[in-house]
């Protein structure tokens, strides 16, 4: 695949197709996970994981796979990645998997993963399922990053658990809150959308 | 020829088997690990909350070797006492139980470690919980613990005493047993009140007959 | 383990204090996509009720009788999310037999809720707060009821909305974000209302 090929997958991915704030999709875990960048980032890590493994497998799957049963199969291939994130993060990072409790089981409702499978990688190579996969994933993450940055960093006064802001500094506890993770979320779209002109509107009333 | 149905229906059984036999071999290499895991954690905490001293860094093998050296289990009703032995083994140092409470996101499970006489608190830890991470979840921070260190203890053992109040922090110097709550917590910092008291209510009686019974056994 | 906290409170708790959309995030997908107006909001909330309140007591029984003796309590993930599928499946059939006018205006959403997070994450959820049977459908159907009290509301608000000038960009989910933020910031007022004890 030619290099501009990727390009524009990525492009797509992180920027146009953005999973979170074009599409608005995988928005639970956003707004669950991220009032630390560290829970955020093994969590989009993990994401990223399943997202390109499963595009991968539906993809290698898809001249085989009955038309009907297609959601199901999906729906167990997306499970079984995200069993074995589980599993490692349970063997290998236990306090984090503490920290993230039944969200990292909650990515197999995430419908980034779903919506990518049914969107791209039934219908397209292995090679290229796998880079959207990754791309959507990045996106994903990136700006879940974002958000937690600004949660962390005003509710804390830390990122990545280093403390930064003085001590003095009264901290918005609020932005650690469930109110804070709507309102950052909601002003992170606002943003971006009034950067850029909306690609192509996709109808809004999407699962 | 098969059917389309039929066909579906073995592939999905097909599928279905190759995949959990990949979760199953998953789980199965990392199963003796995540045990571990949480052996090792229980073992650190006991350790922890009967202030026997560890090396930092710590490798496992540290933390099994001395917790094997140092501490004795008691076991009582199904659950566990845990002993510490004094550095020459000849002598209790304090003992451990479990404490559980109701969090504000579920059930929160730790450890206290309270004096050979009983006459003060050695340190509490926590084995899980699902409070907020960053609010309630800072009850696991060391800041927060260490308000428990050294705390006295009163010598009668009056049903439902109230050992420790946890208040929301102030400037003022504390009286003892006054524990600061985490800002913006009330709802854990509650339940780390109730399930201390709890705990103190329930396990100081026994132990009090526990270390009779044993001195009677030692001269 | 039975810590002693009694259903109803759990029940009450779900709904308000422990919403599990305002304070959990669970359901989000469809609680942005579907809560435009009253109608469908009423509708996808009712259906949420059902299957969550069911599936929590099925996922129960299936976790605490098949998969823990059995020693297969990995696998609750998929088992969870077969069973949930499965009972939205028949659901979807029932309601095609005994309400046309229901599955016309539901139909689009059967299968979102499948991958509503909130039917996954309360059957998660109980099992990681070690909820007794009882607590388990107590806390499926507050949840569900929580759920929809929660669409339903942002329902209402956004059909007056529709009229309000937004500036462009934080139309859709931008400003319903900031509302469920607002919302979620009023629920916390209910705190005080339930001592989980």
């Amino acid at each position: 695949m030619a290099g501009k090929g990727v390009r524009k997958l990525f492009i797509k991915g992180l920027w146009e197709e953005n999973p979170v704030f074009r599409q608005i999709l995988g928005i639970c875990s956003a707004l669950a996970v991220t009032n630390l960048l560290e829970n955020t980032l093994i969590m989009g890590l993990s994401l990223i994981f399943v997202t390109s493994l499963s595009n991968v497998t539906v993809s290698i799957l898809r001249q085989v796979t009955p038309s009907r049963i297609r959601m199901m199969v999906q729906t167990l291939i997306i499970a079984s990645y995200v069993i074995i994130v589980d599993i490692l993060l349970k063997a290998y990072l236990p306090d984090i998997s503490e920290a993230l409790g039944p969200y990292v089981g909650l990515i197999i409702t995430n419908c980034i993963i779903m919506g990518r499978c049914e969107a791209f990688a039934r219908s397209n190579p292995v090679w290229p399922s796998f880079l959207d996969g990754l791309a959507s994933g990045l996106g994903y993450a990136l700006v879940l990053l974002t958000v937690a940055f600004f949660r962390e960093l005003l509710g804390f006064g830390s990122v990545f658990n280093i403390p930064v802001l003085p001590a003095e500094w009264t901290r918005w506890t609020i932005m650690v809150m469930p109110p804070g993770a709507f309102f950052m979320l909601g002003i992170v779209i606002w943003f971006v959308r009034s950067l850029g002109p909306k690609p192509a509107p996709k109808a809004d009333a999407r699962g | 020829m098969i059917g389309k149905r039929a066909f579906s229906v073995m592939y999905m059984l097909l599928l279905t088997l190759g995949f959990t036999s990949a979760v199953t071999l998953v789980y199965g290499v990392n199963e003796e690990r995540i045990e571990r895991n949480s052996r090792l954690k229980l073992q650190k905490i006991v350790l922890d909350v009967l202030n026997v001293p560890v090396p930092f860094p710590s490798q496992p093998s540290n933390i099994i070797e001395i917790f094997e050296d140092r501490v004795r289990i008691y076991i009582l009703n199904g659950e566990s006492i845990y002993m510490a032995l004094s550095e020459d083994r000849r002598d209790i140092q304090g003992y451990a139980f479990r404490m559980s409470g109701a969090g504000v996101w579920g059930p929160i499970h730790g450890m206290m470690g309270v004096s050979h006489d009983l006459d003060r608190v050695l340190g509490v830890a926590f084995l899980d919980h699902s409070e907020t991470p960053g609010l309630g979840g800072r009850i696991s921070e060391e800041g927060f613990r260490n308000q428990f260190k050294g705390q006295p203890l009163p010598p009668e053992r009056i049903k439902d005493t109230t050992y420790f109040r946890v208040q929301p922090p102030q400037a003022t110097v504390r009286s003892p047993n006054e524990i600061d709550a985490v800002t913006g917590a009330t709802g854990t910092s509650n339940a780390v009140e109730r399930m201390v008291n709890g705990a103190l209510n329930r396990y100081l009686p026994f132990l009090a007959e526990l270390r009779l019974e044993q001195e009677e056994l030692t001269p | 383990m039975d810590l002693g906290i009694s259903a109803f409170v759990i029940f009450f708790a779900a709904i308000f204090t422990n919403n599990i959309l305002l304070t959990n995030f669970l359901g989000m997908c469809s609680f942005l996509a579907i809560s435009r107006e009253v109608r469908s909001s009423i509708g996808l909330g009712l259906a949420v009720v059902f299957v969550m309140t069911w599936t929590s007591a099925i996922n129960y029984i299936v976790y605490y009788y098949i998969l823990e003796p059995f020693n297969l309590v990995h696998f609750r993930f998929i088992v969870f999310i077969i069973v949930i599928a499965a009972f939205v499946q028949l659901v979807e059939m029932v309601i095609e037999r005994y309400s046309p006018v229901l599955y016309v205006i539901l139909g689009v959403f059967l299968p979102l809720i499948t991958v509503n997070c909130a039917i996954l994450g309360v059957c998660l959820f109980m099992i990681i707060r070690e909820y007794t049977f009882l607590q388990s459908v107590a806390y499926g159907a507050g949840g569900g009821i929580g759920w929809m009290l929660a669409i339903v509301a942002m329902g209402g608000i956004r059909q007056r909305l529709a009229k309000a000038p937004i500036l462009k960009p934080l139309e859709g989910p931008g400003i319903t974000l900031i509302i469920a933020g607002l919302m979620a910031l009023a629920f916390i007022g209910f705190g005080g209302m339930i001592q989980i004890q």
